[in-house]
C-alpha cells in the first residue's frame, strides 16, 4: 500500500515540472528531464527494493499526534535508495529556481513569485521534512503531503484567476481587433490612393515582407518569397552602390532609411523609386527591424532630368555664344582697318594707272595703310592683353572634371552626328591652374572642330578621342584627335592665322583665340597629323604647384 | 532733263575707312560724300540729288538698320547698301527683308563693291523716273473736278454710261460730256489707257482692286 503512494508523488513531481515549463515557459530543459528521470528511477526502486522507497523494513506502526489527531506512522529501517528520491527533488528544486529566476528577469514578477516561489518553498520544505522525520527529530506522518497540497492550492489559484481573466482579455482583444481593423482599412485606403508600397525587413530573422503594391512597384509576383539579393538584382546597375550604402547605413546604426534609385522591371521598364523608413532597435540598441514605404517617383525624376538638361543646354549655348560673340566683336574690329587698307591699296592702284598721278595723294594713302596696319595689330594685342590680365580667373582645375564636363556638353550633338567619343584621362592627374571657362572654351572649340572634320567620314568611322596625361614633370598634355582625313599640308601653316577657315560658315577665329588662351595659361597649343590619318590638336598646361600665376 | 551726277554717300564712324572708300570711288569715277554718322547724313543730304548710301551696320547712336528705317520714311529714299566687319545673320535677314540693296563685307572684293554700287545707282535712277512720272500724272489728275473724278471711278470699274448716269443720278449725255473732259485733260485716247494711267498714278487705291490682297 505504501508503495503506491509514491506513484502519486511521481505524478505530482512530473506534472509540476511540466506545469512550470509550459506555464512559465522558462527553465532549462535538461534539468527538467533529469529531475523526471531520477524520479522515475526512484519509483522503480520503490517497487523493487525493501518495503518501499523509504523503508527497507517497517517494524512497527506508532501512533503520532499530529494537529490534535492521532495518526499511525510507520516506523522501521530506512531504505538507503531513498536518497535517489531526495536527489530527484533537489534537481527539481534547482530547475524550478532556475525557471523562477528567468521569469523574474523577464519582468513577469508576479507569476514568478506566485508559482515559482511557492513551489520552491513547498518543495524545499518537503525535502527537508522527510529526513527530519526519518531521523526522528520531528514526529509526524511522512506521507502527509501537506506541502504538495500547498503547491496544488497555489497552482489552482493561479489557473483559476487566469480563467477568470480570460473572458475579460478576450473582450478587450475583440475590441482592439475591431480598432485595428479600422486602422488597417484606413491605412489601406491611404496607401492605395498614394501608390505606396509598404515593406518590413526583419534583420533578426532575415526576412522581408511587403504589400502587394510594393510587389507591383518592383515587379515581384505575389507568390515569390522576397530575398534581398533578388531585390538587389532589380536595382539599376548605376544605382546599386547607392542602394547598398543605404542598406548598410540602416543596419549599422542609422535611425532612418532614405533612398532614391532606379528599378529595372523584368519587362525592361525603368522606374524611379523613392524609399524611406525607420529602423527599430531592441533594448541593447541593436537594429532588429526596418519598416518603410516605397513609391514611384518616375514623373518627378523625369521632370528634374528635363530641367537639368535644359540648364545644361543653356550653359552650352552660353558658352558657345560667348566665344561666338568674342569672335564676332573681334572680327568687326579687325575688319575695319583691314577693309580700309584694302580700299586704300585698290585706290592707289587705280590712281597709279592714271597718266599723271597725284603723288601727294599716293603718299597719304601709304601713310594711312601703315597706320591701319598698326591698328589691326593693336586689336590682336588688345585681345591678348584682355585674356591675359583681367579676364583670367585662375583657380585649381581638375583635368578629369574639365574633360568630363565638356564631353558631356557636346554629348547630344555628338550622338546626333554619329560621332563616337573615346575619353582617356590618366588616373590621379594633379590639378592645373587656369580659368575654367576659358579652358572649357578651348576644349569645346577643339572638339567641335574635330566633329566638323568628320562630316565627310562614314557614320561608323567617326571617332573623336580626348586624352589627358602627364606631358612632362611640370605639365599636363591634353589632346583632341579625330579619325578624319587630317589637315592638308598647304593649310597646315595657316590654321592658326586669324580669319583662316576651311568651313563655309567658319570665322577663322576659334584656333587663334584658343592658342591665345592657352598661351595666356603659359601653355602651348599645336597640331599634329596622326600617322594613321586624322588630325590631333594638343595643348599643355602647367601643373598647379609649379605655377606662380595668381 | 539733264540730271546732276549721282553721289555715293558713305556713312561710317571709322574716319580712316571713310577716307579709303572715298579715294576708291573717286578713282573709279564716282562722286563721293562721306559722313561720320547717320545723323550727319540725314541732316546734310539733298533729297533731289540721285545716288545711293553705303552704311556701316554697326555704328554708335544710330545703326545702319536705323538709318534704313529713317530713310524709307523720306519722300525720296535712296537705295542702301550695308557694310559690315563681319555679317551676323539676324541683322542680315532684317536688312534684306527691309529692302537693303546689298550686304557687303568691308573686305569684299573691289569688283563686287563697285558692281553693287553701280546696281544701286541704276535702281535709284529707275525709281526716280517712276516717282517723277507719278508726280507728273498726279498733276494731270489734279486738274479734274470732283464730279469728273466720280465719273472716272465708275469708268475704270468698267461701267457703261447708262449705269454711271443711273448711279450718279445724272443724265447720260452729261456723263458723256464728263468723259470727254477727262480724256482731254489727261491726254488719253482709250479707256484702256485711262485705266492704266489711273493705276499708275495711284488714284483710287481701293476700288480698282477687285479681289482682296494677300489671298
Amino acid at each position: 500500500m505504501l508503495r503506491w503512494g509514491h506513484v502519486a508523488v511521481w505524478l505530482i513531481v512530473v506534472s509540476l515540472i511540466a506545469f512550470v515549463r509550459l506555464y512559465l515557459g522558462a527553465g532549462r530543459v535538461w534539468l527538467a528531464w533529469t529531475a523526471c528521470g531520477l524520479r522515475t528511477f526512484a519509483l522503480l526502486l520503490n517497487f523493487f527494493t525493501g518495503q518501499n522507497l523509504n523503508y527497507r523494513e517497517i517494524t512497527d506502526l506508532v501512533p503520532v499526534r499530529f494537529l490534535g489527531e492521532s495518526v499511525a506512522a510507520a516506523k522501521g529501517v530506512p531504505n538507503p535508495w531513498m536518497l535517489v528520491g531526495q536527489l530527484s527533488l533537489v534537481v527539481w528544486l534547482v530547475f524550478t529556481i532556475d525557471a523562477t529566476i528567468m521569469t523574474w528577469r523577464r519582468g513577469d514578477r508576479e507569476r514568478a513569485f506566485a508559482v515559482g516561489g511557492s513551489i520552491v518553498f513547498f518543495a524545499l520544505a518537503s525535502s527537508i521534512q522527510a529526513p527530519l522525520v526519518f531521523w526522528g527529530i520531528i514526529q509526524m506522518p511522512l506521507s502527509a503531503s501537506l506541502f504538495f497540497t500547498g503547491i496544488v492550492t497555489v497552482m489552482g489559484y493561479e489557473l483559476s484567476s487566469e480563467m477568470l481573466r480570460a473572458p475579460q482579455v478576450d473582450r478587450k482583444l475583440q475590441e482592439s481587433e475591431a480598432g485595428l481593423h479600422e486602422i488597417e482599412v484606413r491605412m489601406r485606403l491611404a496607401v492605395e490612393s498614394a501608390d505606396f508600397g509598404i515593406w518590413i525587413r526583419d534583420l533578426v530573422r532575415d526576412e522581408i515582407w511587403a504589400t502587394d503594391e510594393w510587389r507591383a512597384l518592383f515587379g515581384f509576383p505575389d507568390t515569390e518569397r522576397l530575398k534581398l539579393d533578388r531585390i538587389l538584382e532589380r536595382i539599376h546597375s548605376e544605382d546599386q552602390d547607392k542602394f547598398r550604402s543605404v542598406l548598410k547605413n540602416a543596419t549599422e546604426g542609422g535611425a532612418s532609411y532614405e533612398g532614391e534609385f532606379r528599378v529595372v522591371l523584368p519587362t525592361g521598364e525603368v522606374r524611379w523609386i523613392g524609399s524611406h523608413g525607420h529602423v527599430e532597435f531592441d533594448g541593447t540598441g541593436k537594429p532588429i527591424l526596418v519598416r518603410g514605404v516605397s513609391h514611384d517617383i518616375t514623373a518627378r525624376k523625369e521632370a528634374e532630368q528635363e530641367t537639368q538638361n535644359l540648364r545644361r543646354e543653356i550653359a552650352h549655348v552660353g558658352r558657345v555664344s560667348m566665344m561666338g560673340q568674342l569672335a564676332s566683336a573681334l572680327a568687326h574690329e579687325i575688319n575695319q582697318p583691314l577693309g580700309a587698307i584694302l580700299r586704300n591699296a585698290e585706290a592707289a592702284e587705280l590712281f597709279l594707272q592714271n597718266g599723271s598721278p597725284d603723288l601727294e595723294e599716293i603718299r597719304a594713302i601709304f601713310a594711312d595703310i601703315r597706320k591701319d596696319n598698326q591698328r589691326a595689330g593693336s586689336v590682336i594685342d588688345r585681345m591678348r592683353a584682355l585674356l591675359k590680365r583681367q579676364n583670367l580667373d585662375k583657380r585649381s582645375v581638375d583635368v578629369s572634371e574639365l574633360v568630363g564636363e565638356v564631353v558631356a556638353l557636346v554629348h547630344s550633338d555628338a550622338t546626333a552626328r554619329h560621332v563616337k567619343f573615346e575619353v582617356a584621362v590618366a588616373d590621379r592627374l594633379p590639378p592645373v591652374c587656369g580659368d575654367v571657362v576659358h579652358l572649357q572654351q578651348v576644349l569645346l572649340n577643339l572638339i567641335v572642330n574635330a566633329m566638323d572634320a568628320l562630316d565627310e567620314a562614314k557614320a561608323g568611322d567617326r571617332r573623336v578621342s580626348v586624352t589627358a596625361s602627364l606631358g612632362g614633370p611640370q605639365t599636363i598634355e591634353i589632346a583632341v584627335s579625330d579619325s578624319g582625313c587630317g589637315i592638308p599640308a598647304d593649310k597646315l601653316t595657316h590654321i592658326f592665322d586669324p580669319f583662316f577657315t576651311t568651313k563655309p560658315k567658319g570665322m577663322g577665329m576659334g584656333l587663334p583665340i584658343s592658342r591665345t588662351i592657352i598661351e595666356a595659361h603659359h601653355g602651348r597649343l599645336w597640331e599634329e597629323n596622326r600617322p594613321g590619318g586624322g588630325a590631333s590638336f594638343r595643348f599643355t598646361l602647367p601643373i598647379e604647384a609649379g605655377s606662380t600665376a595668381k | 532733263m539733264s540730271e546732276t551726277t549721282p553721289i555715293v554717300h558713305v556713312v561710317d564712324d571709322d574716319a580712316s575707312f571713310l577716307t579709303a572708300m572715298s579715294r576708291l570711288f573717286r578713282a573709279n569715277g564716282f562722286s563721293v560724300k562721306t559722313y561720320s554718322s547717320a545723323h550727319e547724313f540725314l541732316a546734310q543730304r539733298d533729297a533731289d540729288t540721285p545716288g545711293c548710301v553705303l552704311a556701316d551696320l554697326r555704328m554708335p547712336q544710330m545703326s545702319g538698320l536705323d538709318l534704313q528705317t529713317a530713310l524709307a520714311q523720306t519722300p525720296n529714299p535712296l537705295p542702301i547698301l550695308f557694310l559690315t566687319g563681319h555679317g551676323d545673320i539676324p541683322s542680315t535677314v532684317r536688312a534684306m527683308r527691309d529692302g537693303a540693296e546689298d550686304f557687303l563685307e568691308k573686305t569684299a572684293p573691289k569688283k563686287k563693291l563697285i558692281d553693287a554700287v553701280t546696281r544701286a545707282l541704276s535702281r535709284d535712277s529707275q525709281e526716280r523716273e517712276a516717282r517723277a512720272r507719278r508726280r507728273e500724272l498726279r498733276t494731270r489728275f489734279d486738274t479734274l473736278t470732283e464730279r469728273e473724278l466720280e465719273v472716272l471711278a465708275h469708268v475704270v470699274r468698267g461701267q457703261l454710261n447708262k449705269q454711271i448716269a443711273g448711279d450718279l443720278g445724272i443724265h447720260e449725255r452729261t456723263v458723256k460730256l464728263h468723259r470727254t473732259a477727262i480724256t482731254t485733260k489727261l491726254k488719253v485716247q482709250s479707256v484702256a489707257e485711262l485705266t492704266r494711267l489711273t493705276q499708275e498714278a495711284g488714284i483710287f487705291p481701293g476700288p480698282v482692286r477687285t479681289f482682296p490682297k494677300g489671298q
